[in-house]
Order: C-alpha cells, then sequence, then structure tokens
C-alpha cells in the first residue's frame, strides 16, 4: 500500500482539516490534538500527518518530504510555492484586503506605505495598478502601524473584521478571498497517483455533498 | 568589496567522495547507452551567443548569466545544451547522413535557482538527440533509450515517464481564441491542476458540463483509456490530431511491453514554448521534482537555419545523483583495496614498486615516510 505524508498548517487550519478527513475515515489516535508529536500516522497507517508552521507547509511539500499538504491560499500566494492545487477546500475562509483608518485622505504623496506580513502579495496587488508602494514587512499586529502613522494602509487576512473594527480600521479594497487548499508535490501526482487521485477524490465527493467552498 | 575566499555562491556546490563516485558511475551508464544505440558524443560551447538561446528557450533564458562579447554582442553561460546541439546540427553537421544521433554532458547555468527545490544554479544536463527522423519510431527511440538508463541503474520499478503532446493544449487555445496573456493564465491554471479555479476560467468560453469535464480531464493521469475521456471532451481538429498523434505512440509502447514505465498526463504543459509535439517528464521515486524531460522540438531546427525533425531527452545528473544518494542512504560501498607501498621509506625503491604495481593494473597507495618530529 502506498502510504501518503499530508502536511499540516498547525492553528487556525488544523483541526478544521482533521475534522475533515475525520469525515471520510481518516482517524488519528484521540491524545493527537493534544499531543506535542509533530508527526503522526492514521489509524489505518495509509496516511502520515506532519504538523508544520503554515509557511512550511509549501516547502515540505514542494521538496516532495510531504506528498501533499493543506494550506491557506494566501500563505501560498505569498510562497509563490512551485506545487500543484487540485482542489479548494470548505475550510479556513477568510478574505485578503487593503484596510485602512476610517478616517485617512489620501497622503497626497506620490507613494502609499503599505504595513503587511504579505509583502509579496501586497506588491503585486499595488504593482497590478501602477501604485507605487513602500512595502512595510512586519510580522505581526499589523493594524497598529497606520494607527501609529508608521504606514498609510495595511494588506491583511481578515476573517470575522473584529480586530480591524477596534483598532479604527476599514476594509477599502478585497485582493481575494482565500480558503483553504489541498496542494501536491509535482513528482508525487505521478508516482503516486492512484492515492493521491483517491485522496482528491474523496475529498471532492465530501466537498460536493457538504458545504461548497468560496464560491 | 571583497568576498572571503572560503565562501562559494548560492546555488553552487562541490562533488566530492561518494557522491562524485555515483555522480561518475550514473554519467558511465547513461554514456554506455547512448554509445549502445550508435548516438556519438558531442561537445558544444560553454559560452555562446544570447540569442541562440532565446531561439532555443523563449523567455526562459533571460535567467542566464549574460555579458558583453568584445564586440557588444550578447553572451550567455549556456543555461540549456539542446540549443547548441540543435545548432551544430543544421550547420556543420547539415550534410550528415540522417538520421543524426548525438549524446552531450554539459554543465548549464541559470541565475536564479528554478524554484525552493531546486536550488542549483549550476546543474549538469546528459541527453541524447535524434535529428531527421520523425515519428513515433524516432520518439519511441528515444523513449527506450531513457528507460534502459532507468533500466540499467537499477531502477526498472522506480520512475515514471509522462508523456503529453503540446498540440493537444495548443489546438484548446485556438480554438478558444484566446490572447497571450489569457493563454498564460489558462496554461499556468493547467499546470498548477487547479481545478476550480480552471473550472470558473473556463465558464466564459464553454459550457457548463464542458468545462467541468476539461477540468476532471487535466488532473487525470493514466494510461489508454485517457484517450477516450480526452475526446470526449476535446473536438477541435488540432488537439484531436494530437490526441491520435500521442495515441499511436501510445501503442508502439503497448506493443514493446514498456507501457508499465508510461503515463499520459495532459496537464503537463509547462515548456510549451519548446517542444512541438510529444513532450514527456521523468519522475523517480524519493526525487521530490522531476529528474529529466524530453520531447520533439521541430521548430528550433527550422529557426536555426534548417527545419527538420528533432527529438531528444535530457536527465538532470545532479537531482539524479541526490536521488539515488538519498535512496542508499544507509546502503554500504566498499572502497577497491590498494596495495600499500612504501613501508621502507626509501624513496626510489617505493616509486619503483608503485610503477611496477601499475603496469600490472593494480590500484596503489604510497604510504608518506612517518613524520619525523
Amino acid at each position: 500500500m502506498t502510504r501518503l505524508t499530508i502536511a499540516i498548517a498547525k492553528g487556525r487550519l488544523q483541526s478544521d482539516a482533521l475534522a475533515l478527513l475525520n469525515q471520510f475515515g481518516i482517524t488519528l489516535s484521540d491524545d493527537a490534538e493534544t499531543s506535542r508529536r509533530l508527526s503522526i500516522e492514521d489509524r489505518s497507517g495509509e496516511y502520515r500527518f506532519l504538523f508544520v508552521k503554515p509557511a512550511d507547509v509549501t516547502v515540505y511539500v514542494e521538496h516532495g518530504i510531504a506528498d501533499c499538504g493543506i494550506v491557506g491560499r494566501d500563505v501560498l500566494l505569498e510562497a509563490s510555492a512551485d506545487v500543484l492545487q487540485p482542489l479548494d477546500l470548505p475550510i479556513g475562509r477568510c478574505r485578503m484586503v487593503v484596510a485602512a483608518p476610517a478616517d485617512a485622505k489620501a497622503n497626497g504623496h506620490g507613494i502609499v506605505k503599505v504595513a503587511t506580513k504579505y509583502p509579496r502579495i501586497a506588491t503585486r496587488h499595488f504593482g497590478e495598478r501602477g501604485q507605487p508602494v513602500e512595502i512595510i514587512s512586519l510580522s505581526g499586529s499589523v493594524e497598529l502601524a497606520p494607527v501609529l502613522g508608521l504606514a498609510d494602509c495595511i494588506v491583511d487576512l481578515v476573517e470575522t473584521g473584529r480586530t480591524l473594527r477596534e483598532n479604527g480600521l476599514i476594509v477599502t479594497e478585497e485582493i481575494f478571498s482565500s480558503a483553504a487548499r489541498l496542494i501536491v508535490n509535482r513528482a508525487s501526482y505521478q508516482l503516486k497517483a492512484n492515492a493521491l487521485l483517491k485522496l482528491i477524490n474523496l475529498l471532492k465527493d465530501l466537498i460536493a455533498k457538504g458545504a461548497k467552498p468560496d464560491a | 568589496m571583497t568576498v572571503q575566499l572560503s565562501k562559494i555562491p548560492n546555488g553552487l556546490r562541490y562533488f566530492f567522495g561518494r557522491e562524485a563516485r555515483v555522480r561518475r558511475a550514473i554519467e558511465e551508464t547513461a554514456l554506455a547507452v547512448f554509445n549502445g544505440w550508435s548516438y556519438e558524443e558531442i561537445t558544444t560551447p560553454t559560452i555562446d551567443y544570447y540569442s541562440l538561446f532565446e531561439q532555443g528557450m523563449g523567455e526562459e533564458a533571460a535567467n542566464s548569466f549574460r555579458f558583453m562579447d568584445a564586440d557588444g554582442q550578447l553572451l550567455a553561460l549556456r543555461p540549456d545544451a539542446t540549443s547548441g546541439v540543435a545548432r551544430a546540427a543544421v550547420t556543420l553537421l547539415k550534410r550528415r547522413e540522417r538520421p543524426l544521433r548525438l549524446w552531450y554532458v554539459a554543465p548549464v547555468f541559470r541565475q536564479h535557482a528554478k524554484s525552493r527545490a531546486e536550488f542549483r544554479r549550476e546543474s549538469t544536463q546528459i541527453g541524447c538527440e535524434l535529428f531527421g527522423a520523425s515519428g513515433e519510431s524516432a520518439d519511441t527511440e528515444i523513449l527506450a533509450i531513457a528507460c534502459e538508463i532507468f533500466d540499467r541503474l537499477n531502477l526498472p520499478e522506480d520512475f515514471v515517464i509522462t508523456l503529453n503532446d503540446v498540440e493537444v493544449f495548443n489546438g484548446v487555445v485556438e480554438n478558444l481564441y484566446l490572447d497571450d496573456s489569457l493563454r498564460g493564465k489558462l496554461r499556468e491554471l493547467i499546470d498548477s491542476r487547479n481545478a476550480d479555479d480552471l473550472e470558473k476560467f473556463l465558464s466564459d468560453y464553454a459550457s457548463p458540463e464542458d468545462s467541468r469535464r476539461f477540468s476532471e480531464l487535466i488532473q487525470l493521469s493514466g494510461k489508454a483509456e485517457v484517450f477516450e475521456a480526452a475526446r470526449q471532451v476535446i473536438t477541435n481538429q488540432r488537439s484531436r490530431a494530437a490526441l491520435d498523434r500521442l495515441e499511436n505512440l501510445w501503442r508502439t509502447i503497448e506493443a514493446l511491453s514498456l507501457s508499465e514505465r508510461f503515463e499520459i498526463d495532459l496537464g503537463d504543459v509547462s515548456e510549451l514554448d519548446y517542444y512541438t509535439a510529444v513532450n514527456f517528464k521523468i519522475y523517480l521515486r524519493g526525487a521530490g521534482v522531476r529528474i529529466g524531460g524530453g520531447g520533439r522540438y521541430d521548430h528550433l531546427t527550422a529557426k536555426l537555419g534548417k527545419s527538420e525533425a528533432a527529438v531528444g531527452f535530457v536527465i538532470d545528473l545532479d537531482a539524479l545523483t541526490d536521488a539515488l544518494l538519498l535512496r542508499n542512504q544507509n546502503g554500504h560501498e566498499s572502497e577497491p583495496a590498494s596495495s600499500r607501498i612504501g613501508q621502507s621509506g626509501d624513496c626510489i625503491a617505493t616509486l619503483r614498486e608503485a610503477i611496477a604495481a601499475r603496469r600490472r593494473n593494480e590500484r596503489v597507495l604510497i604510504k608518506s615516510p612517518e613524520a619525523k618530529p
């Protein structure tokens, strides 16, 4: 039997992803979620799971250490990883947006300062509309930047919008809506074609029956 | 600015010891196979006109190291070996009898790594090219050579060669009247097997049913059954001709009992600018990236001065070496025994003994006289 190794983003997506897989019979031991082990086999031994940081899912899959992975589209676009993306999953829905202080006026300069954890996505977004930008890469609490005058606006992922509101920011543009994706290593796709297509088709059926991913 | 002399630039490396031996053994295996099929060795320049590579590779050539010649002409460190070999075939060797069969081992260079998993900026390509022969007989010859190399490397069960014909995609694009940017978008969606977005993209051009079926098709990798599924969705003449051609090739492969090693993969659209008909990629268990590929590139020869059929393939020697080393991590490999010479400490006697042993083709290892305190 071909065993598949699946890398899963720790955190926000992890329990949703496992719940989804659980629906077609991939189950982990009861202590899997609380355990600190980072590599776990499912009960059948058919799948091995790696729990890694979201941005590292693409790394494991790109190198073929994991055959496939579950990761948000935001991470995928930011990493511009060379992987296959055969399936959108109905979990981890959120939006990548541009947000600015509600009372912001155009700064009157020829350049906009953008604070973000997603420099690549932000660069591409503003680049496509010919807007010169200065990208300020931060690793967290991005909402603070426009409030304190470090940046004119932010590019960030929004789930409920609560953090934005509480910091006096409003969404000025939506760049894309993001959901989790199944990503697959290029070589594994050929070498473990049967096992992977089985997984993809099972997930597809499941999605067709249940909630649809973001339109 | 000074650079620390111990440093080596990104994406470049040494090969030494076991790595170097495995690498050399692969090379020797491959060239023995090429010679066995009556291919001749050719060595082409490492530095050449940039325009040559631009003709051959299109946009991808921009990733080469470029610099000016004394007369202002743009030169490049070879980013690919085929362009130079093809030019030699249609110029220097144009009067040679056809089919012309050539092989090469050549380092190639690029400014930026291809992806995070393919970090190399210098890698060595081993490949062969067949000029002046068209049709599935020539295509199959190339594929059979590739198979033989992996068989001889004791990997018969461990590799897969995926086959496609770029004209299947080109026919679809033509039929949808897509401009270059939309063609690029479509190519990207197919290449990443992004069925969900592909279906949305196609829904502007085709019925929902056709969009869905085409999206399923590009995720399908399989044997002869793929043709039937494809013909149900793809009806334009150009793609149909390509599917027929691919199916004929498949029948030939089946007749030779080689079909175990092959898959049809209509979603492989990564090198459209290069190939003109059949194209293929080679994957090896244990390697996360492809380790080789090839196909038919009849247009390139025309651009270089003489239109003629051309088909070939390359293996990425370094990627293959890495994969083999990874597979045999725990494998023991004993060094051949050497006669140790030089116990006496007498320099002349030692060397006389060594030279005599070498005449008998023995491996010798001269022991240094003990360092005096």
